[in-house]
């Protein structure tokens, strides 16, 4: 990797590899992940549960040993000198981390002089963020009474108290209702505008979709894909059709394969009530289509057609949609 | 920025925590209180009888509650541990520069001054039921019971941090708890026990503080009983306190 490279990259990782003994079996976590998530850039990393996002994000955060590999953060090696990483990144993991007898502006202070900023000079930050990220009605509360929203704002607060060059969020939007989500969003967006690097996990398509410039998707510890969303949609090429039938579930599994066998259909999964078909050739799949419907009498509520969606490059990539990912194979196959 | 500020800082989220929280003050004062109202009443018909020669009942047995005190004071440190790893705090504190030592500290000063306050309202208030405290001894005697808490409250933490689990980590200090305490003669005297009890006796750290605290009340501040207790304390405090700030770096990065 050259100096330029390096240079360009507010994080980078080279053959990035972690296991954990589970009992008496060897797990590999993250085997070999490469990535460059450029300077100022919301970097989505997107995955199942158990895809090695969080470990890979605790590893560049310090808090987990590196077993191989390299890694580079704000211009700095992790493994050789994690104190000075520390003092360049935030983190908001998965916990989130605000100390909950304390008030939100005690945890602000604390945090502002652990990184050794003098009293005024954090109380001064302190109301900055209180201002930027909406704390102002419960600044003086107990964390203790928050709601989930204020909780995860004052959190995101706390990893940027110090003006990192990069902010790592671990399922920054997990558990927060589609309004904070948003509001959140637009947030971390302002942040960017300021410069910071945001790297942030998540296993939500539409969150890597809308919030993320660049996303690489991860699977079994492996980086299958990495790209703009945009970039990988188009990647996987042609449109996708989504047939919405009054069919009753049971009967969906029969249709998609009656679907699937047609020529001009390369890929077909059942999506709830709808089945979602990818092809290359809109117009000859369309016809194709209605005349299967047709013939099995099967009456249509809608017919779309859409680009791919992000869910569809994760299934393309792993041979499995991303929302069963997480389970095991007895449930995939049902 | 330095070590001591950092200390500093965290010790006082930690001191306004603990005031935020008048359970956990009343639950610390309500032990050595009942010991007071209702088990030393029944050393009474003692008094004067073997292991209690020449001296108030109380003189033998508020020493020893204040020992109990200082133990207890630090082994809850670990309860807090486990919650503070569970809403993600501790991850937190360890991604900023803070030393890991200094973390630790935080919570051993806490529960050091956390036993100075309400053990002095113990011997106060045991005074005019007839406990003859000896001034110089009690202050070296507390410091000597803060040596036991801050060996317990860097113990109880890193066992925390170990076992991760408030069911495992209260199965393990209560275990080792009764018959430390047992062992110690806080209760009543060793010198009341079988020959093999008494053996078993100096493998308990609270025995030496124990055995230490009655002297010094008594006022004998430079004594080899004393000497000793400080240590075994000391030592068992550094090996705590080194133990504990090496499970923190490796467990929290």
């Amino acid at each position: 990797m050259g100096a330029q490279q390096e240079t360009d990259c507010a994080v980078s990782t080279t053959g990035l590899r972690k296991s954990f003994s589970i009992g008496r079996k060897r797990v590999e976590a993250v085997c070999g992940v490469n990535l460059c998530v450029g300077r100022g850039e919301i970097f989505g990393f997107l995955g199942p549960n158990g895809a090695g996002k969080t470990t890979t994000l605790r590893m560049l955060a310090t808090l987990l040993q590196i077993d191989e590999g390299e890694a580079i953060v704000a211009g700095v090696d992790v493994r050789r000198r994690p104190g000075d990483v520390r003092r360049r990144i935030g983190y908001v993991g998965q916990l989130g981390g605000a100390d909950l007898p304390a008030t939100g502006r005690e945890n602000l202070m604390l945090q502002g002089r652990l990184y050794g900023a003098s009293k005024a000079e954090t109380s001064r930050r302190a109301d900055e963020l209180i201002e930027l990220l909406a704390l102002g009605d419960f600044a003086d509360r107990s964390a203790r009474t928050y709601s989930g929203g204020q909780r995860r704002r004052l959190e995101v607060a706390l990893g940027i108290m110090h003006r990192p060059d990069v902010l790592f969020l671990d399922e920054p939007t997990t558990g927060l209702d589609p309004q904070n989500r948003a509001n959140l969003w637009d947030q971390l967006r302002a942040l960017r505008s300021t410069g910071t690097t945001i790297f942030l996990t998540t296993h939500n398509l539409e969150e890597a979709d809308a919030l993320a410039d660049r996303v690489a998707i991860i699977d079994h510890g492996t980086v299958v894909a990495e790209g703009t969303p945009l970039e990988l949609k188009r990647q996987i090429g042609g449109g996708m059709f989504v047939v919405y039938t009054g069919l009753p579930p049971s009967e969906m599994e029969s249709l998609r394969t009656a679907l699937a066998g047609l020529e001009p259909i390369s890929e077909a999964r059942v999506d709830g009530a709808a089945v979602r078909l990818r092809t290359d050739n809109g117009r000859a799949a369309m016809s194709a289509i209605a005349r299967v419907l047709e013939s099995r009498n099967v009456p249509l509520a809608a017919l779309s057609l859409s680009e791919a969606s992000l869910g569809d490059v994760f299934l393309q990539q792993t041979g499995r949609p991303l929302r069963d990912a997480g389970q095991n194979i007895t449930e995939i196959s049902r | 920025m330095n070590f001591a500020t950092q200390t500093q800082l965290l010790f006082r989220r930690k001191m306004l925590e603990l005031i935020r929280q008048p359970v956990w003050i009343f639950a610390g004062l309500a032990s050595p209180l009942l010991y007071l109202a209702l088990f030393a009443p029944l050393l009474g018909a003692l008094a004067g009888g073997p292991g209690f020669a020449g001296s108030s009942v109380l003189d033998v047995f508020v020493p020893g509650v204040v020992i109990l005190m200082a133990f207890g004071a630090g082994m809850g440190a670990g309860w807090i541990t486990v919650a503070e790893l569970d809403s993600g705090v501790l991850e937190r504190l360890t991604v900023t520069p803070a030393s890991r030592f200094a973390l630790l500290l935080g919570t051993v000063l806490r529960d050091m001054a956390w036993l100075v306050i309400p053990a002095l309202l113990v011997i106060v208030v045991a005074v005019p039921f007839g406990f003859h405290p000896n001034p110089a001894g009690t202050a070296v005697l507390l410091a000597l019971a803060s040596l036991l808490t801050a060996m317990t409250s860097a113990g109880s933490s890193a066992l925390g941090i170990k076992l991760r689990q408030i069911g495992s980590l209260a199965a393990v200090v209560t275990g080792l708890q009764l018959p430390l305490m047992l062992l110690s003669g806080i209760l009543l005297p060793l010198s009341l026990a079988p020959t093999w009890l008494q053996v078993l006796a100096h493998f308990d750290p609270m025995y030496y503080a124990v055995e230490a605290s009655r002297t010094l009340a008594g006022g004998s501040i430079v004594s080899g009983t004393v000497g000793v207790a400080f240590l075994v304390l000391g030592g068992l405090t550094v090996l705590s306190l080194w133990w504990a700030t090496g499970v923190y770096r490796k467990a929290l990065a």
